[in-house]
């Protein structure tokens, strides 16, 4: 046993001297720090919208908008949840804390709380009067999100008013949990030399989500991967050439030992990589929006995951042509067929969803609303040739049930990040109940590399050097 | 006790190609034993089927007593290949530490025996640089360092002195006459067959995948009754001479004598002596294993080689 650990501790060693001896990994490296370097002048500036977001959250006493997908939710589905009441704000004033600009008017931010007064006006017949309770536990609660939070509240209705079924109250309203993510920032590249939102912001959540899929899965661990595929695919040609495998075959340790030593020393390096590049992106988008939330993490396992992957069919190739450029494509093209599958699948997924809404009717949505839509579409036409009923929707379909889905280990990824940058509500339930599957995602991914690898210890087992 | 290197009937095809044809041969401890033979004639694929590398197609084969073939067989054995190419991304010291560690050797024990090899095979100057930027004498001096690290009892040597100078040459003879006083078998390989007179015990010739001839160097190297003489002045006519056949001088002044037999030495002497010759240089001629191996090389091989053929 302390044979084994010495044998494999030296095969770690062994790799991590030809890992480092690879310049286009210093490349690699240098290009992701200054990368990493442009990412920390990102310079995110809230701008004010205090006064929407508490319009927002009065309106949203009329109705009960928690569990709604506001992309999907028909008007109609509103119209059934109205409590017969309207609500706004009659005044609001910022109490702090403030932020002031360098050059401007003080401005509410993120962090403001808020004197204001809510009116409520109860319609007759169909309405009923409010008590203050449920006000202080509802203000701010808009589809499972948490805007704002009643600090204090007194009611101050008139008695006539009050006849009329109009009520007020004089409240003192905190940020919510969810306030922040949701909150339109500015965001600036190199001080305020690039814009990179529109002139109106986008929620901070949004922005910061998009920043650590870019870093981290992105453009920084699809070129980490690449590379790391390059250099390690060269790993077992070097060590099977003529004239290097018979000092190795002499020391006494099983053939498989050395092929499974290089796979877990290369791919616990290749750890080691992508949890810099994970961590630095956590540390970056951190420093620059004050937003933690650690679900970017998982992206490690799931990068790691495909990493091993590729990995074994590397070693795969490398055992059985002895060439390393053969391995390293053999890697890439294999890669490259799971992207395409993928994109083929999802077009099968997508044909059967429009034939699933075919024929039905399309009601007008909220989202339509916004949008200026005042007519319910025209229900969809039926497809000519449903892709997903051609043969070559059924090749596409059975061959992505027995490969690896890395769209399901990006989708194990993005629904971490959901759950830190998004509030709750319908999107958030559908991505994480939706196409989503550990099998397909871990299992296959488990399984090809499994494959591979014991592929490669029986084919180098039974070869003669 | 167990010969350290026991092969028996050993056959290895490779398809219709007859690598090994029956190989039979032992080795003792402490014996420097080498094996001849020309490019093809199976010495590789022997000691691949020794150190486990290759399956025979039929025999036996024992390492120490163990059978090839498993992990346990190869842990006293250390291997120089030929062409050996070591990793380049190592340094002398990182590459022992490696292959030490893959031995199963004791981290610290590792250490030292490595910092004493690189120092006794001259690296010690060139601890910083890389393999890729070594001379081929240095990289055959680490690739004997790796073969010696673990302190074997058996030692494969495929061509050992292959691009390195005199001097490192005589140096790695020392080197591997030291080993054999500790104990250590060794079993070379080799083309050089000056370097293998001076260093093996014993030899046997190989011959497409047959042991043609073995035994000692003095052995089959011996020739009886054949002399060198030098005079004192040149001989003018050398055939007149009664008690033995003399050739004629060759550039440097030296004959060869061929006696009836061992005493017929004394009755030339005093011929010379009579014929007023002083002798200047007498020496017993030994023949060589090139012309041995040449003689090998130049006999047709019937069905029965193993048996049938003599030469040498």
């Amino acid at each position: 046993m302390i044979g084994w650990m010495r044998s494999f501790v030296a095969l770690l060693h062994d790799t991590w001297l030809e890992f480092i001896d690879a310049k286009s990994l210093w490349l690699v490296l240098l290009t992701i720090a200054v990368l990493f370097g442009v990412a920390l002048t990102i310079h995110g500036e809230p701008l004010a919208a205090g006064r929407t977001y508490l319009d927002l959250a009065a309106r949203s006493l009329s109705a009960d908008t928690n569990d709604l997908d506001p992309a999907e939710v028909s008007l109609h589905t509103i119209a059934t949840r109205l409590d017969g009441s309207i609500s706004w704000i009659q005044s609001a004033e910022p109490i702090g804390p403030v932020m002031q600009p360098a050059d401007g008017q003080p401005q509410d931010g993120p962090k403001t709380s808020w004197r204001v007064t809510l009116v409520r006006n109860t319609l007759p017949v169909v309405g009923k009067m409010a008590d203050t309770n449920s006000i202080a536990a509802r203000f701010g609660r808009v589809a499972d999100g948490e805007l704002w939070r009643v600090h204090a509240i007194r009611e101050t209705t008139a008695p006539l008013a009050a006849r009329l079924g109009s009520q007020r109250w004089e409240m003192v309203v905190n940020p919510g949990r969810d306030l922040t993510i949701l909150w339109p920032h500015r965001l600036t590249l190199f001080g305020d030399a690039l814009e990179l939102t529109p002139p109106q912001g986008a929620p901070l959540g949004l922005e910061v989500f998009i920043l650590q899929k870019l870093l981290a899965t992105g453009l920084g661990g699809t070129a980490l991967l690449l590379v790391s595929v390059v250099i390690t695919a060269g790993f077992v040609p070097t060590m099977i050439r003529k004239g290097t495998l018979e000092l190795l075959l002499a020391r006494p340790v099983h053939r498989w030992q050395l092929i499974l030593g290089k796979f877990i020393a290369a791919l616990l390096f290749v750890a080691g990589m992508l949890g810099l590049l994970v961590g630095a992106t956590w540390v970056v988008t951190g420093i620059v929006s004050g937003l933690w939330a650690p679900g970017i993490l998982l992206a490690v396992v799931s990068l790691l995951l495909f990493y091993g992957l590729l990995l074994s069919v590397s070693i795969f190739a490398g055992t059985l042509t002895r060439s390393a450029p053969a391995a390293m494509l053999i890697a890439v093209a294999y890669w490259a067929v799971l992207f395409v599958v993928g994109i083929l699948h999802a077009q099968v997924v997508a044909s059967r969803v429009r034939e699933d809404l075919t024929g039905r009717p399309r009601p007008l949505t909220v989202a339509d609303a916004l949008r200026g839509r005042s007519d319910p579409r025209a229900p969809l036409e039926p497809q000519k040739r449903p892709f997903h009923r051609t043969a070559a929707g059924r090749i596409v379909e059975a061959t992505y049930r027995v490969l690896p889905h890395s769209s399901d280990l990006d989708a194990m990824v993005d629904r971490q990040l959901m759950r830190g940058f998004s509030v709750g509500g319908r999107m958030r339930q559908v991505l994480e109940s939706g196409e989503f599957s550990w099998l397909g995602g871990m299992g296959l991914t488990v399984a090809h590399a499994t494959a591979f690898l014991a592929a490669a210890c029986v084919i180098f087992g039974s070869r003669d050097p | 006790m167990v010969d350290p290197v026991e092969v028996e009937a050993v056959v290895k095809r490779y398809g219709t190609a007859v690598a090994l044809a029956g190989v039979t041969l032992r080795v003792g401890r402490g014996e420097i034993f080498g094996l001849l033979g020309q490019n093809g004639a199976g010495k590789t694929t022997l000691v691949k089927i020794l150190l486990g590398m290759v399956a025979p197609t039929a025999g036996t084969a024992r390492l120490l007593g163990i059978p090839v073939g498993t992990p346990s067989a190869r842990r006293a054995v250390g291997y120089l290949p030929e062409d050996h190419r070591l990793p380049e991304y190592h340094t002398a010291a990182s590459l022992l530490d490696c292959y030490g560690g893959l031995q199963g050797l004791p981290r610290s024990w590792r250490r030292q025996r490595a910092a004493e090899l690189i120092e006794m095979i001259g690296l010690g100057q060139a601890h910083r640089l890389k393999v890729r930027n070594f001379s081929k004498g240095m990289k055959q001096r680490l690739g004997l360092a790796q073969a010696l690290l673990h302190r074997p009892d058996v030692l494969f040597l495929d061509e050992p002195t292959d691009g390195v100078d005199p001097i490192g040459r005589k140096q790695i003879r020392d080197l591997l006459l030291a080993e054999r006083a500790r104990g250590v078998t060794i079993f070379i390989n080799s083309h050089l067959l000056g370097e293998v007179e001076q260093l093996c015990d014993r030899v046997a010739i190989l011959r497409k995948g047959k042991v043609v001839r073995s035994g000692s160097v003095v052995e089959l190297t011996h020739r009886q009754h054949t002399w060198l003489v030098g005079f004192d002045r040149p001989v003018p006519d050398s055939s007149t001479w009664a008690s033995a056949h003399l050739d004629p001088p060759d550039r440097n002044g030296i004959s060869r004598v061929h006696l009836a037999d061992e005493a017929a030495l004394d009755l030339f002497l005093a011929e010379a002596t009579g014929r007023g010759f002083a002798i200047r240089h007498l020496q017993k001629e030994r023949g060589t294993l090139e012309d041995l191996y040449l003689q090998c090389a130049t006999v047709p091989i019937g069905p029965h080689v193993a048996s049938s053929v003599r030469c040498g």
